[in-house]
C-alpha cells in the first residue's frame, strides 16, 4: 500500500525544506488551494487528503484506527517519513491542527514549526474550560449525522455511498469537493468533536502559530487564547477572518500571516 | 417608450415577486451578513426582515448545520461559486425547526469580485417527510433482508420449527372443528331427542290419566304411541353410534341379493312415485361378511340420497356384482385387495362436480337445505364401508347422474347366520330356562326382567356382580347370564369370566347403553361373545337370549 496513493498526495514547488498542509473536517486538500500554491516558489508545497476523504483510498478506512486522531496523527507521521520530510512546516486546518501536534511528538524532527489554523484541543465545555459546544449539542450533531448526511439530502446520501462502483453518479453532485461516505463522515465527526488533546500541548517543543479567526462557531476566541497560553513558545494571531476557513474565505491575509512565521 | 408610471408598475410587480415568492430569498454580502431577506422567509421563520439583515445565515441554523455550513458549504461557495440542495435545519423564532433545502450562488462582479450571494431556501417539511419514510422503509428492507440472511443460514431448523408450529396450530385447528363439530351434533341430537321424549311422556302421561280415570280404551294406542317415539330414539342412538365409527357391528354372513330383494317394499315406500326402481342382482353372488342391520340402513341412505338428487324423478338402479379388487386399485384407495361384494346404487339425477365429491363424505357436509338433511348420511356408510373392511366409490357426473358404490369382503365360510330375522317370529324361552339378570339400574332391571318372563323365561335378578356370584354358587339351574356391562365394583366382562370359573361354558348375554367398552374391540364383538345394545326392542332381546342359549 503506497501511502502516496492511500493519502492522494500532491506534491509541488521548488524549495528544499517542506511545507505540508492537512486539511480539517470537511472537504479535502481543496480547501488549501488558494493558499499552498503561494509558498511554491520558497518551499516543496505537499497537500494530501485524509484516508476517507476526497481522493485518498477508501479501502484504507479502518473505522478503529480512525477512531481517534492518532491514526490520523500515524498517518501524517507515515507521508513525513514517505517524503522524507525533516525540519518542515506543518500547516494544519480544523481537528488537522491537533494531527500535526501529535504527529510532531510522534517524530520529533520531522516539523520545526507548526502553523494551527482554527484549532481546537477540545470542543466540549469541561468545567472552566470553555471549548464552545456543550455534550448535548455535540450529540445533537452525531444525531444529525444519522438521519442527515452532512446536509445533503437523505434521498441523495445513499446514492455516493451505495455506488462505489460507478463514481460517475457522485461525480455528477454539484457538491463534489466535499463528498464523502456518511458513515465515515460521521466517524471523521465522532473522532474530532469528542477529541480531548488538552494534555498533549505542554509537550509541544516546536515553535507553533496560531491563527484565531473571529466568529469562529467552531473554535471560538477563548479557545485560541488557551491554547497560546498552554502551548510553549506559541504565538497567536487574531485574524480578521470571519468563520472558520479563513484559508478560503480570506486567503490573503492567511498567506501573509503563515509567511511572516515561516520566514521569520 | 415606457413611461415613468410603467416602470414604476414593473418595480412594484418584481419588488412583490420577490417578497411574495414561494421560497425564502436572502441577498448576504461575501462576509456572510444579510443584506436583503424576503417576507415568505420572514413569515416562515416567524421573526420580521429587518431583525434577519445584518446577522449570517449561520445564526439561523441549529448547530449541527451551523458547524456544517461552516466546515462543508461554505467552502463550496467559495471554490465553486455555488452549492445546491443542501438540507438543513432552519431554527423559527419560537425555537421550533423548519426543515429547508438550500441553494447558494454567488453572484460575481464585473471586475471580478463577489456581489453578493444569493440564497434561495425552499420549505422541505413535507419532503423530509417523504425522505425519513424512505429512509425507514430502505432500513426496513435491509433488516428483512438480513432476516431471511439469518433464516437462511438456519433453514433446516427453522423449517423444521415451523413445521412444528404448523402441526400445533392445525392440532389445535382440528380440535377447535371437533368441538364445534360436536357443538352441532349435539345441539342436533338434543332437539330431535327431546321431540321423541315428548312423544313418549306425553303418550304415558296420557295412558297414566286414562288408567287412573278407568277408561282402559285409548291405552293401547297411546302406548304404542309412546313405544314408536321410543324405538325411533333408540334408532338414533344407532345412528349416532355408527356415525362414530364406535357402534359394535355384528358382521354375519350376508347374503346382499336376499337384503335388497328383503328390501323392496321399504324402497317402494321411501322413493314414492315419480322414481322408477330396477334392482339387477347377479346370479352366483358371493355372500358378504358385514353387519345386516347396518347394510339395510346403508342402502337405505344411498336410496334417500339419489331420491333427493331427482326431485323431478328419475330411475334408481341397485345392483349386485362379485368383483376383485386389484393391488393396485386396493393401494389407491386404502383397501386390502381381494375379492368383494359390490352393491351399486345408481341415481339419474343432478349429479356431483369433482370439489363436492370429495367432500360428500366429511361429516356435516351436506347439500342438503337447512333442515333437509344432517350431512351425516354419507360420512355415515363411508364409516360402515371402512369398518367392514371394505370401501365406498363416488363416480358422478353433473347432470347424468350418480353411483355409489359399495364394497365388502367376500365371506368365504358363510351360514347365512348374518341374514335378517325380520319375518320371523319372536323365538320364546321356557320356565325351566333361568336366566340370571345383573344390572345395577332398578328400573332398567325391572323392565328387562319383565321382558324376559314375557317371553317365558324364569328371571332371578341380582342388583351387582357380587350378588350375582353369590346367586351363581347357589343356584346350580342358571342357565344363562344375561348381565349389564358397566358395574361396580367389577365390570360384566370379569363378572362373565368369574361366573365361568364356577360353571364352565355358562352362556353370556351382554349389554350395555355404552358402546366403547370392555366387550369392544376395535368397535367389532370379540368372537363368541354376544352383545346386546340397549335400548333394545323385545324381539332383538329375545333372538340374542335364544341364540346363546342355543350355542
Amino acid at each position: 500500500m503506497s501511502v502516496v496513493h492511500r493519502n492522494n498526495i500532491k506534491s509541488t514547488g521548488k524549495g528544499g525544506r517542506t511545507m505540508l498542509f492537512a486539511h480539517g473536517f470537511g472537504c479535502d486538500q481543496n480547501m488549501w488551494r488558494y493558499v499552498a500554491p503561494q509558498f511554491e516558489d520558497d518551499f516543496r508545497v505537499v497537500t494530501f487528503d485524509h484516508v476517507g476523504a476526497g481522493g485518498s483510498d477508501l479501502a484504507a478506512y479502518d473505522f478503529q484506527k480512525y477512531a481517534t486522531l492518532d491514526g490520523y496523527a500515524s498517518d501524517i507521521v507515515e507521508i513525513g517519513q514517505e517524503l522524507g520530510i525533516e525540519g518542515g512546516i506543518f500547516v494544519g486546518h480544523s481537528v488537522s491542527a491537533m494531527m500535526g501536534v501529535l504527529a510532531s511528538l510522534k517524530a520529533p524532527g520531522m516539523f520545526s514549526k507548526l502553523v494551527l489554523v482554527g484549532p481546537s484541543p477540545r470542543y466540549i465545555n469541561d468545567g472552566d474550560y470553555q471549548g464552545g459546544f456543550t455534550q448535548e449539542q455535540v450529540d445533537e450533531l452525531l444525531e444529525f449525522l444519522d438521519s442527515n448526511h452532512m446536509g445533503w439530502s437523505q434521498a441523495m446520501a445513499p446514492v455516493i455511498m451505495g455506488n462505489p462502483e460507478q463514481p460517475e453518479l457522485s461525480e455528477e453532485l454539484t457538491n463534489s469537493f466535499c463528498k464523502t461516505d456518511p458513515e465515515i463522515a460521521k466517524h471523521f465527526a465522532r473522532a474530532t468533536f469528542t477529541a480531548d488533546n488538552r494534555a498533549d500541548l505542554a509537550k509541544v517543543t516546536v515553535p507553533s502559530l496560531i491563527l484565531q479567526c473571529a466568529e469562529d462557531v467552531i473554535a471560538p476566541v477563548w479557545v485560541g487564547h488557551y491554547l497560546h497560553a498552554n502551548i510553549p513558545d506559541s504565538k497567536l494571531v487574531l485574524m480578521k477572518a470571519t468563520g472558520h476557513c479563513p484559508n478560503l474565505s480570506h486567503p490573503l491575509e492567511t498567506t501573509d500571516a503563515i509567511r511572516s512565521f515561516v520566514t521569520a | 417608450m415606457r413611461s415613468r408610471s410603467d416602470i414604476g408598475q414593473d418595480v412594484d410587480d418584481l419588488v412583490d415577486l420577490f417578497e411574495n415568492a414561494p421560497c425564502g430569498y436572502i441577498s448576504a454580502a461575501p462576509d456572510g451578513r444579510i443584506m436583503l431577506a424576503n417576507r415568505t422567509l420572514s413569515s416562515w421563520l416567524g421573526i420580521a426582515s429587518e431583525k434577519i439583515v445584518g446577522r449570517k445565515f449561520i445564526d439561523f441554523l441549529t448547530m449541527p448545520g451551523k458547524i456544517y455550513f461552516e466546515t462543508h458549504f461554505a467552502p463550496l461557495v467559495t471554490m465553486q461559486g455555488a452549492f445546491n440542495e443542501v438540507a438543513l435545519d432552519m431554527v423559527k423564532a419560537d425555537g421550533s425547526r423548519l426543515p429547508v433545502l438550500v441553494n447558494a450562488v454567488a453572484r460575481v462582479a464585473e471586475g471580478g469580485g463577489v456581489r453578493f450571494i444569493r440564497i434561495t431556501i425552499f420549505n422541505a417539511t413535507d419532503r423530509r417527510r417523504y425522505e425519513k419514510e424512505l429512509v425507514e422503509a430502505r432500513a426496513a428492507a435491509e433488516r428483512s433482508t438480513a432476516a431471511l440472511k439469518e433464516l437462511n443460514s438456519h433453514l433446516e431448523e427453522r423449517v423444521s420449527a415451523v413445521v412444528q408450529e404448523k402441526l400445533a396450530a392445525e392440532s389445535a385447528l382440528h380440535q377447535a372443528q371437533k368441538i364445534e363439530a360436536l357443538g352441532h351434533l349435539t345441539g342436533g341430537v338434543a332437539h330431535d331427542f327431546n321431540n321423541m321424549l315428548a312423544v313418549v311422556i306425553g303418550g304415558l302421561n296420557m295412558a297414566q290419566r286414562r288408567i287412573e280415570r278407568g277408561t282402559l280404551d285409548d291405552v293401547p294406542k297411546l302406548l304404542a304411541a309412546a313405544l314408536d317415539g321410543a324405538n325411533r330414539a333408540a334408532t338414533l342412538t344407532q345412528r349416532l353410534l355408527a356415525f362414530a365409527r364406535q357402534q359394535p357391528l355384528s358382521p354375519g354372513s350376508v347374503d346382499a341379493n336376499k337384503l335388497v330383494a328383503n328390501m323392496a317394499e321399504i324402497l317402494a315406500s321411501t322413493l314414492g312415485e315419480v322414481i322408477q326402481k330396477e334392482t339387477v342382482l347377479a346370479s352366483g353372488l358371493w355372500r358378504t361378511k358385514a353387519d345386516a342391520n347396518q347394510l339395510e340402513n346403508v342402502v337405505l341412505n344411498l336410496a334417500v340420497n339419489a331420491r333427493d338428487a331427482m326431485p323431478e324423478g328419475g330411475k334408481l338402479t341397485i345392483e349386485t356384482a362379485n368383483t376383485r379388487i386389484d393391488e393396485a386399485y386396493a393401494a389407491d384407495h386404502d383397501i386390502a385387495p381381494g375379492q368383494y361384494v359390490m352393491i351399486a346404487v345408481t341415481d339419474t339425477g343432478c349429479g356431483m362436480p369433482p370439489e363436492v365429491i370429495e367432500k360428500a363424505i366429511d361429516p356435516f357436509f351436506t347439500t342438503k337445505p337447512v333442515g333437509k338433511g344432517t350431512g351425516l348420511g354419507l360420512s355415515q356408510v363411508f364409516g360402515f364401508a371402512k369398518q367392514s373392511g371394505g370401501h365406498l366409490k363416488i363416480y358422478s357426473e353433473v347432470g347424468t347422474g350418480t353411483t355409489m358404490k359399495i364394497y365388502l369382503p367376500r365371506d368365504y365360510d358363510g351360514d347365512g347366520s348374518g341374514d335378517l330375522y325380520k319375518d320371523e317370529a319372536v323365538p320364546r324361552g321356557s320356565p325351566d330356562e333361568v336366566i340370571l339378570l345383573v344390572e345395577d339400574d332398578a328400573s332398567v332391571r325391572e323392565v328387562h326382567t319383565r321382558m324376559l318372563e314375557e317371553l317365558g323365561y324364569s328371571v332371578v335378578a341380582a342388583d351387582g356382580p357380587l350378588a350375582a356370584l353369590q346367586i351363581i354358587a347357589a343356584r346350580s339351574d342358571v342357565a344363562l347370564l344375561f348381565t349389564d356391562v358397566v358395574m361396580a365394583p367389577m365390570n360384566g366382562r370379569k363378572l362373565a369370566d368369574e361366573a365361568r370359573i364356577k360353571r364352565p361354558g355358562l352362556p353370556v348375554v351382554f349389554t350395555t347403553g355404552y358402546s366403547r367398552n370392555a366387550v369392544v374391540h376395535n368397535g367389532v364383538l370379540d368372537p363368541g361373545v354376544i352383545f346386546l345394545q340397549k335400548p333394545a326392542t323385545l324381539g332383538d332381546l329375545a333372538r340374542k337370549v335364544r341364540a346363546a342359549l342355543d350355542t
